[in-house]
């Protein structure tokens, strides 16, 4: 059953230390349920002030913040926090669909957004790709996951030696495939990192892509790296 | 009345009354001034007239009862002591036998008669006013006046009325134009807060100048008029905001307890494809809320403010590019014709969105095969985008309503969509004020989208905008 791939003990992913800021019991209940199942720590505070406390005193990988809280409310309380210098990751979770509540939620500190409901292996794939981001990692210009590299520098991708020929926006999509390998990135992501649409596309944009991408990297070779995770999105890696 | 050729500020409306009203004014008085001289004139030429028929009668009652010596010894008389009238006595021969009027009229009766201009000067011409009368014998009398001192007082008055002519006209057009100036900084006072709320800044108010005049209490209505205005929108944004939460959240639930039950029965397909199913339904309900939002939002105008130059031929570029693939798989062929370099205002991510939502639309209405062609081309100052297609179309009844939300022709009942994609299409072309409309491709659909071109001189002469299109800038 591949689809559950926040299943424990799955050695893909680290156990992250998550707090949950989130005052609707049930949403809450939800999200440390599915992280404690996927092997992850999670605390869960539904005030904005004892979270704030949390946040600044403990040492997590990432925050889920809910936009409206009681006591304080979470776009302040990101503020309070980036103004103290807590740099962890915080993604948000938001009722309203806005357009500008992204914008204000990214200009506040916020790493990533999120619009309640959503599904859980979203929020599982953006909080991984989150709190694995290294804090001052060294840019990155060459990549490489079993025998497919990439040169950032020089534009080049190979695979096994022989180089391969990318559209400009494939190039782009297999980049961000190996800045994540070995995590899952869901459509919705691709969709808002690799083409900047911040809407749901009625057309498949992203799995046509994704199906070209495979012909030029994949076909041929007697392991394939670009994995489809049902009901989840992609993954780049080794190992099936 | 043309004013093209002056200077802006005497272009306005204000000094455009002003000089109605100083011509208004002016009108009158010339009138006015007219008459008077008219009435002046007559009554001083009346008052000569009788004093001359009084003197001829006198004069000729003295011939009559005292004889020509007598009547001569008398002008003499009066040109000596009285110098009043002037006079002049002729014999039948024309010869002059008493007074100093310069010649005597050929015809007798009323006449005016003037001096020949004579050296060393000939300034010193004299007009008279005269009346000439048979006595007997061919002896002719005539009694004249001087009409010097008259058209002295015509030249006086109509100076008099010349002056304040000018005066009126001076004081008419600074009065009117400051009076007209404070007038009309009230209405543009008004049309600047309506303009303010036309772009989304609901909270912008007239201005109030405590005067209680008609002008003040007129603004103090139409504030009260905006105050409900944005009671009006604010909860319309705050229904939306409910709906966002009264059937969002419990939808979300019902969602996570879909996948919660979903993870509990994976022993049974029939009961994981029952659950897949109430995913998917439910999901759709969310989409469908999300969409309506959106356009509520978009419709709301706040985004209006944050509109900023943008490069048009590379936006359009970058949608084209990110369906074309998708559109090939699908059997259909892309087309291109984007001029480069064309500049419009605008929200970047909304005329994304609305360009996608269109394409989605073209490739899912049109059978496989079928030619999708998105133009976007410069014509004046105007940019004319397109997306056109070859496929079924839509009949001329139906085109207009397709942008309406929910409305969806009968035959696409079987292609899933929410039939919210074209209505948020028409929001965001309301918001920009881009000229939308649906039209006959012969077969199949056009939309086309007129843009106002940005001229690239704006950026020179508007403080606030800077190119804000980067296609290269990556989130990463």
């Amino acid at each position: 059953m591949p689809e559950l791939k926040f299943k424990g003990g799955n050695k893909l992913f680290d156990v992250m230390r998550i707090l949950v800021i989130e005052d609707d019991a049930e949403t809450a209940a939800y999200i440390v349920e599915g992280l404690s199942t996927g092997g992850h720590v999670a605390d869960h505070v539904s005030d904005g002030r004892d979270g704030l406390m949390l946040a600044t005193s403990g040492s997590y990988d990432a925050l889920v913040l809910d936009r409206m809280l009681p006591g304080l409310d979470g776009l302040n309380l990101l503020k309070t926090l980036r103004s103290a210098g807590v740099k962890t990751p915080v993604l948000f979770l938001t009722a309203r669909g806005g357009i500008d509540d992204r914008v204000e939620g990214l200009n506040a500190g916020g790493d990533d957004y999120l619009t309640k409901p959503f599904a859980f292996s979203e929020l599982i794939a953006r909080l991984s790709a989150l709190g694995r981001r290294p804090p001052l990692a060294p840019v990155q210009t060459t990549f490489r996951v079993a025998d497919l590299e990439m040169d950032l520098i020089a534009r080049k991708v190979k695979r096994g030696g022989k180089s391969i020929d990318l559209q400009p926006r494939e190039f782009r999509l297999l980049e961000y495939l190996l800045r994540n390998a070995g995590r899952v990135v869901t459509r919705t992501m691709l969709l808002e990192q690799v083409w900047e649409f911040h809407f749901d596309p009625k057309t498949k944009i992203v799995e046509t892509h994704i199906s070209r991408l495979r012909a030029k990297i994949d076909r041929g070779t007697d392991q394939d790296l670009i994995h489809t995770i049902r009901g989840s999105g992609y993954v780049l890696r080794a190992s099936s | 009345m043309s004013f093209g050729h002056l200077p802006r500020a005497l272009r306005t409306a204000s000094f455009r009354l002003a000089i109605f009203y100083a011509l208004l004014f002016a009108g009158s008085a010339l009138i006015l001034g007219s008459i008077v001289y008219w009435t002046v004139q007559t009554s001083l030429k009346r008052q000569m007239d009788e004093r001359i028929n009084a003197e001829i009668e006198l004069l000729r009652q003295e011939f009559r009862s005292e004889g020509l010596q007598e009547l001569i010894r008398e002008i003499g008389e009066r040109a000596a002591y009285f110098p009043v009238l002037d006079y002049l006595v002729v014999d039948d021969k024309g010869n002059r036998l008493a007074g100093n009027l310069p010649y005597m009229p050929s015809a007798s009766g009323w006449t005016d008669i003037e001096t020949e201009p004579r050296a060393p000067n000939p300034d010193a011409e004299r007009s008279f006013h005269v009346r000439s009368v048979y006595l007997a014998d061919g002896i002719r009398l005539a009694v004249g006046d001087d009409l010097e001192p008259l058209e002295a007082i015509e030249r006086a008055f109509l100076e008099a009325l010349g002056i304040a002519l000018l005066a009126f006209l001076v004081l008419s057009l600074t009065g009117g134009f400051v009076l007209s100036m404070g007038f009309l900084r009230q209405v543009d006072d008004i049309t600047h807060t309506a303009e303010a709320i036309i772009r989304g800044e609901l909270t912008s108010r007239i201005p109030l100048r405590e005067t209680n005049d008609n002008f003040d209490r007129l603004s103090r209505t139409l504030n009260r008029m905006l105050d409900r205005i944005q009671d009006l929108m604010e909860s319309l944004s705050q229904v939306s905001n409910d709906i966002a939460h009264a059937l969002r959240t419990p939808l979300g639930r019902l969602r996570h307890k879909l996948e919660t039950a979903r993870l509990q029965i994976r022993s049974s397909p029939q009961g994981l494809a029952a659950v897949d199913a109430a995913i998917e339904e439910t999901d759709t309900i969310l989409d469908t809320f999300s969409a309506l939002l959106r356009i509520a939002q978009i419709e709301a105008g706040t985004r209006k403010a944050g509109l900023k130059p943008l490069d048009l031929s590379a936006l359009f570029e970058r949608v084209i590019e990110a369906y074309a693939a998708a559109a090939e798989e699908e059997g259909k062929t892309l087309k291109a014709n984007v001029e480069t370099g064309l500049s419009a205002v605008g929200d970047r991510e909304l005329l994304v969105e609305m360009a996608a939502n269109l394409l989605d639309n073209a490739i899912r209405h049109t059978p496989a095969g079928a030619d999708i062609e998105l133009s976007l081309v410069r014509k004046g100052k105007k940019l004319i985008a397109s997306i056109a297609d070859n496929g079924p179309g839509i009949p001329a009844e139906d085109r207009e309503r397709v942008f309406r939300r929910f409305y969806r022709l009968e035959r696409s009942a079987s292609i899933p969509g929410t039939g919210l994609g074209l209505a948020l299409v028409a929001a965001v072309a309301e918001l920009h004020g881009i000229e939308l409309g649906a039209e006959d491709n012969a077969p199949g659909l056009r939309i086309r989208m007129i843009f106002d071109a940005f001229e690239p001189d704006e950026l020179r002469t508007s403080t606030g905008y800077v190119m804000a299109i980067n296609p290269g800038a990556r989130p990463l």
